[in-house]
C-alpha cells in the first residue's frame, strides 16, 4: 500500500498551494519562431520549442513528457543576474540599499532527480565558511517535488555519476509515475516535503497500483577510473587536454545550462552617482575569465580552460565537498554546438592508463 | 564514387604530399543526425571523415584560432558556399591569408552532397556571384515575411519577447566565424559599453549590437542560431539586416577578398551626406 | 566569519585619511572604518597575510593585501599600482573620499612559528607591501625574533616603494637592510647596491640555520630567488611566499582564483614554497 496522487487531482493541488500563498513551478514547454530555413511554404516551417522550469497556474500548463527542460533548475536559486545592493554616492556619504531575493514561497512540482541533486551538490559550496544568503533564502523557501524518470535520451548519464533516474538526493518528495499513467506514487522524504503535502493531504489516496519501471540509463564511463587519472598530478600536463578540446569554441553554453556550475562575476551598473551592484553568471570557458590586469592569463588556451572545467568538477570540488560537481543530466552534451560535453571527455579518460 | 569517398581520397593526397598540415572536416557525432568538427593531421585519420547532408555547420571560424595559420603552412577545410564567403570576408578584413586555405567545397541539396570544383577562394567567385543574383528571388523566408507585415510596435514586442530568454552566454558570438575580436565589446570594462546582465536592456544591447556589427558581414550560415541554448531565432534578425544591406547598398557579403566592408567604407555617391 | 551584514558580498565603507605617492603610478592609501561594527570585526579577524577587496561603487573591486600589520589595527593601509579600471578610480580618489573594503579574507603568516628564529625578507618592486606587513608585525615585537635581514630591490630608484620606511629601517641597528636597483637603474648619488635581487641575495648569503625566508615578488623574481635560496641551503618548507590571482568574490564561490585544487582566496594567499611547488605550475 502506498500513497497515490492521481493526475486528475493535480489541478486541485495547484489551486490549493496557490491559495496557501505558494508559487507553483514546473517543467513547461513553449513554442517559438523557428530558425531561418529556406522553405517553400509556411507549412514547412518547423516550430521551435524551448523549455524551462516556470510558474504554472493549472495542471495543463505542466509538460511531464519531456526528458528534462532545456534550462536547469539552478536559475531558480542562482539567477543569471542578481541585484545585491544599490548605492548612491553623495558628497560625504554613500547610501546603500540592501537587496534580497523576493520573499516567495515556492513548490517546484516535477523537477528531475538530476536537477534536484545539482542543488544538493552546490549547497556546501554556497555555505563554505561564508553563507551566501541569496542562495539559501531561496533554498529555504522552496519545496522540491521530483518525478522519477521513466525515459531518458542518448545524453543522460546520471548512472555514470552513481546517481539514478529515481535518486532522492536534493528532493523533498519523490513521485514515481504509475504504470497505468494515471498518476504517481508519493514518497515524502523531508519535513519540508511533508509540510507541503499536508496542504493537499485530502487529494491523496492509498493504493497498490504499481509504479512504471524507471528509465534504463546505461553507464557511459567508469567514473572511478576517471577520477584516479585526474588525481594523478602528472596528467595535468598531458597532451590529452589539447586533443580532446580542439573543437571547443569556448561558448559557455555548457556551463550556463549546467545545474551545478556556479561561477559568477560582479558588475556595477549605473552612472557616476548611483547604481546597482549585481552578481552575474560567468564561465570558466570564457577566454578572459582569469585574465589579470597585467595582461597575464594563467589559462590562456581553450585546452587549459577545458582542463580546469573537468578537473574542478571531478577532482577539486569532490576534494573539498565530497560530491562530484556533476549530476549527470547531460545538458552540456545535449546542447553543445560542436557535440562535445563531459561524457566524451570522461569516456576517453577512462580508456587512458592511470 | 560518392562525394565523401572522392574527398577522403583527396584529403589523403593533400596530407601525404605535404600540401597541407591539417584538414578541418566533419566526423560522426553522438547521435545519427549530429556531426562533429574533425581535425585531420595524418592520412590514416582521414578515414574518420564524414561528408553528408548533416554536415551543415560553418567551420571557417576555426581558421582564425590564435596561432593556427602563423606558421604559414596551408590548411584544408570543408566548406559550403556560405563558408567560402566567410573566407572571403576574413581575408578582406585581414584576418587570414586566403592563399593558405585549400577549400574542399561542397553543397547540400536535399539529401545529396555535391562537390564544388575549385580549391582557391577565387575559384568560386562565379558561384557566389550567381547566389547573389538569385538572392532577392530566393524562396522568401515565411517568418521574414511575417516580420515585414508587423507594425514597428509589434516587431519590437516580438523581439523583446525573444530576447527575454537570452542568458548572455555569448555562444552566438563564439560560434560565428565573423566574430573574431580578441576582446569583444562586451568584454571591455573601460568603459563597460554593454552590460553583462540579462535583463531587458542588457539583452537588447547585446543582441542588437551584434546584429549591427554583422551587417553586411553575415553569410547566413546559421551557426549562431544552432548554438543558442535558448532557441532565439538569431538567424532571422541577421537575415533581416542582410536584406536591408543588399537593398540599400547592393552589398552581398563575401563576394571576394577585396570587397570593402559595408560598415567601413564611405563613397561620395552614398545616399547619406555624412558617414553617420 | 560573516560580516556585520547578512549579505557577505556587501563591503564596508572606508574613508581615505591619508594618501602617499610611493613611485610613479604607485599609491598608498590609509583608510579608516566608518562603521564601528565593521571595525570590530576587522580587529577580531585580521592577521598579517590576509587580503582585502578594495573598491569604488560604480567601478568594481580589486584585490590587494593589507599592507599594515596585525599589530596596528586602527586603520588599514593598502598600496597599489594604477593599472586598470578600479585602480584608476582608487588613484583619483582624494583624502576625505569614501571607498569600499571587503575582508579580511584568506590565511595568515604563522608568525608565532617564527619566534626565536632569524628572518630574511626578500622582495622586489611593488611586492614590498605584503612583505612590509610582516616586517612591521615583527619589528613591533622585535625582541621575539633573532637577526632580521631585508633584501629589497626595484628596477630603478624611483620605483622603490615606502622610501621613508626604507630610510627608517636603514637607521635601525637591529635590522640589516640591503637595497639594490637593477643594473642601469641607479641614480648618480645612489649609495647602495646595483644588481638583480637574487644575485644580491646570494652576495648577502644569509645562513639557512634557524632561519625563515619570506619572499614576495613578481613570478620571475620568485623563481630565481628560490633557486638562490636553495643554493644557500634553505628548505622549501622554511620559505614563505604569497600568491595572487584574479579574484571577484574572495570567499571561494566564484570559481576564479584556484591554482589546481588550491583556492588562493581561501587556502592562501600565504603559502610555503613547498606547497607552491606541489601546485600544477601551468595553472599559475
Amino acid at each position: 500500500m502506498t500513497r497515490i496522487l492521481l493526475s486528475d487531482k493535480l489541478d486541485n493541488c495547484v489551486a490549493r498551494w496557490r491559495k496557501a500563498g505558494l508559487t507553483v513551478i514546473g517543467p513547461v514547454k513553449k513554442e517559438t519562431f523557428s530558425s531561418y530555413a529556406a522553405v517553400e511554404k509556411a507549412a514547412d516551417v518547423k516550430k521551435e520549442t524551448f523549455s524551462s522550469y516556470a510558474a504554472v497556474e493549472k495542471a495543463a500548463d505542466f509538460n511531464f513528457e519531456m526528458v528534462m527542460p532545456d534550462r536547469s533548475i539552478k536559475e531558480l536559486f542562482f539567477p543569471q543576474t542578481e541585484p545585491m545592493m544599490g548605492y548612491t554616492i553623495k558628497k560625504q556619504d554613500i547610501a546603500t540599499e540592501d537587496f534580497k531575493p523576493p520573499a516567495e514561497k515556492r513548490v517546484i512540482f516535477g523537477a528531475r532527480p538530476c536537477d534536484a541533486s545539482g542543488l544538493a551538490i552546490d549547497d556546501p559550496l554556497f555555505g563554505w565558511d561564508y553563507k551566501d544568503n541569496f542562495w539559501f533564502q531561496r533554498r529555504d523557501e522552496t519545496v522540491i517535488v521530483t518525478i522519477a524518470c521513466t525515459k531518458s535520451d542518448d545524453f543522460c548519464m546520471c548512472t555514470s555519476l552513481k546517481l539514478a533516474p529515481d535518486s532522492t538526493k536534493g528532493s523533498d518528495v519523490l513521485l514515481r509515475p504509475l504504470q497505468n499513467g494515471k498518476g504517481w506514487q508519493v514518497e515524502e522524504l523531508t519535513d519540508r516535503g511533508r509540510e507541503a503535502f499536508k496542504e493537499i493531504a485530502d487529494q491523496l489516496q492509498d493504493g497498490s497500483e504499481p509504479a512504471a519501471p524507471t528509465a534504463v540509463v546505461a553507464e557511459k564511463f567508469d567514473l572511478d577510473a576517471c577520477i584516479s587519472w585526474l588525481k594523478n598530478p602528472e596528467n595535468f600536463d598531458s597532451t590529452f587536454w589539447k586533443e580532446i578540446s580542439m573543437r571547443c569554441i569556448g561558448c559557455g553554453s555548457c556551463t550556463f545550462l549546467c545545474p551545478t556550475c556556479h561561477c559568477f562575476d560582479f558588475q556595477d551598473e549605473g552612472d557616476t552617482y548611483s547604481g546597482i551592484r549585481r552578481k552575474n553568471w560567468d564561465s570558466c570557458s570564457f577566454s578572459l575569465f582569469t585574465m589579470h590586469t597585467s595582461g597575464h592569463n594563467p589559462r590562456s588556451t581553450q585546452s587549459a580552460r577545458w582542463r580546469q572545467r573537468i578537473m574542478h568538477k571531478f577532482n577539486y570540488f569532490p576534494g573539498k565537498f565530497t560530491a562530484n560537481s556533476c549530476s549527470g543530466c547531460g545538458r552540456c552534451s545535449r546542447q553543445c554546438p560542436v557535440d562535445m560535453g563531459i561524457t566524451e571527455t570522461l569516456q576517453e579518460i577512462s580508456t587512458l592508463k592511470p | 564514387m560518392t562525394t565523401q569517398e572522392q574527398y577522403k581520397k583527396r584529403v589523403k593526397e593533400l596530407l601525404s604530399n605535404g600540401t597541407v598540415k591539417m584538414v578541418i572536416g566533419y566526423k560522426a557525432g553522438t547521435t545519427a543526425d549530429r556531426r562533429r568538427p574533425l581535425f585531420v593531421r595524418t592520412p590514416e585519420e582521414a578515414d574518420k571523415l564524414v561528408l553528408d547532408s548533416a554536415c551543415i555547420a560553418n567551420l571557417s571560424g576555426y581558421l582564425v584560432t590564435e596561432g593556427l595559420l602563423s606558421d604559414e603552412k596551408r590548411v584544408g577545410i570543408f566548406l559550403r558556399p556560405d563558408g567560402i564567403r566567410s573566407i572571403n570576408i576574413l581575408a578582406a578584413e585581414a584576418q587570414l591569408n586566403a592563399d593558405q586555405i585549400v577549400i574542399l567545397g561542397f553543397d547540400i541539396v536535399g539529401q545529396e552532397v555535391t562537390a564544388l570544383s575549385g580549391e582557391k577562394a577565387t575559384d568560386f567567385s562565379e558561384l557566389i556571384g550567381s547566389i547573389k543574383e538569385k538572392a532577392p528571388e530566393a524562396p522568401q523566408n515565411p517568418q521574414l515575411e511575417q516580420l515585414e507585415k508587423m507594425t514597428p510596435k509589434e516587431r519590437f514586442a516580438f523581439w523583446q519577447a525573444e530576447f527575454s530568454r537570452c542568458i548572455k552566454c555569448y555562444a552566438c558570438r563564439q560560434a560565428c566565424p565573423m566574430c573574431y575580436c580578441r576582446r569583444c565589446i562586451v568584454d571591455s570594462n573601460q568603459p563597460q559599453w554593454v552590460n553583462t546582465s540579462s535583463h531587458t536592456l542588457g539583452n537588447f544591447e547585446w543582441n542588437i549590437v551584434r546584429a549591427f556589427h554583422l551587417s553586411g558581414r553575415c553569410v547566413g550560415c546559421g551557426n549562431c542560431d544552432r548554438a543558442c541554448p535558448v532557441n532565439i531565432p538569431l538567424r532571422l534578425i541577421n537575415a533581416k539586416m542582410a536584406q536591408e544591406v543588399l537593398g540599400a547598398f547592393d552589398h552581398f557579403s563575401g563576394m571576394s577578398e577585396t570587397q570593402e566592408p559595408v560598415l567601413a567604407s564611405f563613397k561620395k555617391d552614398d545616399s547619406e551626406t555624412f558617414i553617420l | 566569519m560573516q560580516g556585520a551584514h547578512n549579505n557577505i558580498y556587501k563591503p564596508a565603507i572606508m574613508k581615505i585619511v591619508d594618501r602617499h605617492d610611493e613611485a610613479p603610478g604607485v599609491r598608498t592609501l590609509k583608510l579608516e572604518f566608518q562603521n564601528p561594527a565593521d571595525h570590530e570585526l576587522f580587529k577580531q579577524n585580521y592577521r598579517t597575510g590576509m587580503f582585502g577587496l578594495y573598491g569604488v561603487y560604480g567601478e568594481g573591486e580589486s584585490t590587494f593585501c593589507v599592507a599594515s600589520p596585525e599589530t596596528r589595527k586602527d586603520y588599514i593601509e593598502c598600496t597599489f599600482r594604477q593599472s586598470g579600471r578600479v585602480t584608476s578610480a582608487l588613484a583619483s580618489a582624494d583624502i576625505g573620499d569614501l571607498i569600499t573594503y571587503r575582508g579580511p579574507y584568506g590565511n595568515r603568516f604563522p608568525i608565532e612559528n617564527f619566534y626565536g628564529k632569524n628572518l630574511i625578507f626578500v622582495s622586489g618592486g611593488i611586492a614590498l607591501p605584503p612583505t612590509r606587513s610582516v616586517i612591521w608585525s615583527c619589528l613591533d615585537q622585535r625582541e621575539k625574533f633573532g637577526k632580521i635581514t631585508i633584501v629589497y630591490g626595484a628596477r630603478t630608484v624611483a620605483d622603490l616603494v615606502y622610501k621613508h620606511e626604507l630610510e627608517e629601517w636603514e637607521k635601525r641597528d637591529d635590522v640589516d637592510l640591503v637595497l639594490t636597483v637593477d643594473p642601469g637603474g641607479e641614480s648618480p648619488d645612489w649609495k647602495h647596491r646595483v644588481g638583480f635581487v637574487p644575485t644580491v641575495l646570494e652576495q648577502a648569503a644569509p645562513s639557512p640555520d634557524n632561519c625563515i625566508a619570506v619572499i614576495c615578488g613578481p613570478p620571475i623574481m620568485i623563481k630565481f630567488t628560490l633557486i638562490s635560496l636553495k643554493k644557500l641551503g634553505f628548505e622549501e618548507s622554511n620559505v614563505y611566499t604569497t600568491l595572487e590571482n584574479r579574484m571577484k568574490c574572495g570567499v571561494g564561490k566564484c570559481g576564479r582564483c584556484n591554482v589546481g585544487s588550491v583556492y588562493v582566496c581561501k587556502e592562501g594567499p600565504v603559502f610555503t614554497a613547498a606547497e607552491v611547488s606541489k601546485m600544477p605550475q601551468a595553472d599559475l
